[in-house]
């Protein structure tokens, strides 16, 4: 284990956030999904890992990552296990082993911006069709929130909330593309009724 | 709404705002959030990163399927900058899509759909519903993958530059002709119009199986390491081939048949049941039409035919 000692500034702190551990999102989520059962909850845990990590950086960058942001997970959903009571022993020993022993530095660190690309497209095809049309001219396009406004006759405001549903749709849909195609079935059934 | 959920609202809404332009003094406001908690500053470094890498969503700009709805109301003519074959559309309002993978080109259609592209060697492909085909022209080389589905393929004869579609495990390798080929998993199906084509079996094992010719008026049946070349009457062709007009031709098709042809085409399905699978119809159909079909086959056959749930259930 590598560590730097020196105290880092926050913008150093955030930059590595970025470029380190975001990439590893898909992973992680993968790995929560595999060992937690309520999946509501899974978002709620990546953040909470996400602070952790985070703020154990402060202290020292944690070398190699991915095993340390598994075990952190691991860590917490212990913790979380715990608190409900109502967890038998056994539970807890199985909890993400395989993954945490098995977290090689993976090819996730750099996917493929082709692959990145056709998994953004797939996530823009799941918008709802208004959310879509607003996404594209912004993203597609490149309009400006205003343009885009202008061109669909509505409001600057509706664009903007727009823009905000379609954000965390496709920040969703790209880092769980399991979790965004039950998500997706799920919207499709409700909407056959 | 858990905290998290809200402070991943929040920080959407930042990212959103800085979107369109901060306004004076909402960048103090943005400070003080990312302040509040390290969770605020997570959220909002995460949705904005992954906000800047939908900028990568601009190279489907030139894509038809993401042609925005005022550029698709003046039609079509800027579609055709889209192709690095500089294909034109002809099937009017045809909903196809177009992606670049590598240096081929991808079209598919929905259900339903059949467009006409052209190639810019003036080659026509028709593609069925629910088709996808990879195309990759070079100077050298023109070939066709069939992913799935079914195309009709008017080639423009290069002998210097050999048409070939390939599908599953079959090379068609066109002879100047006009042709369709169809794919249901590792069954392909060839149906000659005109001109002659070559079929050749792709394979690992070490004796090679010798290809096949068909002329003009013929199929070609192919399944595992079977090929089958049948002549065909100009009717049987024809009907073959309907679908280029919308339309199914059946002549003495079992009705479990009929049913898996119009669900080709139909986000309805049908399904049949029982000894009614085995009647046998003939007729022709409108592909996208399959109320009238469950009409005719309630009336002239005297079928139980109901509809729940967007499925048609036929029935003795």
């Amino acid at each position: 284990v590598i560590v730097s000692l020196h105290a880092v500034d926050r913008q150093s702190v955030d930059q590595w956030f970025v470029t380190e551990v975001l990439p590893l999102e898909q992973a992680l989520m993968r790995f929560l999904r595999r060992n937690w059962r309520d999946h509501a909850e899974i978002a709620d845990l990546r953040q909470e890992i996400y602070v952790r990590v985070y703020e154990a950086a402060h202290r020292e960058r944690p070398h190699p990552l991915k095993p340390f942001l598994f075990q952190t997970g691991r860590n917490l959903m212990i913790d979380r296990l715990r608190q409900s009571n109502v967890v038998k022993i056994e539970t807890m020993d199985d909890i993400g082993w395989l993954d945490v022993l098995d977290a090689d530095p993976g090819p996730e660190q750099r996917v493929a911006a082709r692959q990145e690309l056709r998994r953004m497209q797939a996530a823009l095809d799941e918008l709802p069709p208004r959310c879509r049309e607003v996404i594209v001219l912004r993203r597609v396009h490149g309009f400006s929130q205003r343009e885009v406004a202008a061109k669909m006759g509505i409001k600057e405001e509706t664009v903007e909330n727009q823009v905000v549903k379609g954000m965390r749709m496709l920040a969703a849909a790209t880092s769980d593309r399991r979790g965004s195609l039950i998500a997706g079935a799920r919207r499709f059934l409700r909407s056959k009724d | 709404v858990t905290p998290n959920e809200k402070t991943e609202q929040t920080a959407a809404q930042w990212v959103a705002r800085e979107d369109r332009g901060l306004r004076p003094g909402e960048d103090a406001v943005l400070s003080a959030w990312l302040e509040e908690a390290t969770g605020n500053r997570l959220a909002y470094l995460r949705l904005r990163t992954s906000w800047e890498n939908s900028a990568r969503l601009a190279a489907l700009q030139n894509s038809p399927r993401f042609c925005d709805s005022t550029l698709a109301r003046r039609g079509w003519g800027r579609l055709a900058l889209a192709a690095v074959l500089a294909v034109a559309v002809l099937g009017g309002g045809a909903l196809y899509y177009l992606a670049r993978q590598d240096q081929q080109v991808v079209y598919a259609t929905r259900l339903g759909e059949r467009p006409t592209l052209r190639l810019s060697d003036g080659t026509r492909i028709q593609l069925n519903t629910d088709t996808a085909v990879r195309a990759s022209i070079t100077p050298a080389t023109r070939t066709v993958t069939l992913e799935k589905g079914e195309a009709y393929f008017e080639v423009v004869h290069d002998a210097s530059r050999p048409f070939t579609v390939l599908a599953g495990n079959r090379r068609i390798t066109d002879l100047g002709t006009k042709f369709s080929v169809r794919r249901d998993g590792d069954k392909v199906t060839v149906v000659v119009k005109e001109g002659r084509v070559r079929v050749d079996t792709l394979t690992s094992a070490p004796i090679p199986v010798a290809p096949v010719y068909a002329e003009g008026g013929h199929v070609v049946l192919a399944k595992a390491d079977e090929m089958l070349v049948a002549p065909k009457s100009e009717k049987d062709l024809s009907d073959d081939l309907s679908w280029r007009n919308g339309m199914l031709v059946f002549n003495q098709k079992t009705l479990a048949d009929a049913a898996d042809e119009f669900n080709r085409y139909n986000n309805k399905r049908i399904v049949v049941s029982g000894a009614a699978r085995d009647i046998r119809i003939g007729g022709s159909f409108r592909a996208d039409n399959i109320e009238v079909f469950a009409q005719l086959v309630r009336n002239a056959l005297g079928l139980k035919v109901t509809e729940t749930n967007g499925q048609i259930d036929i029935s003795q």
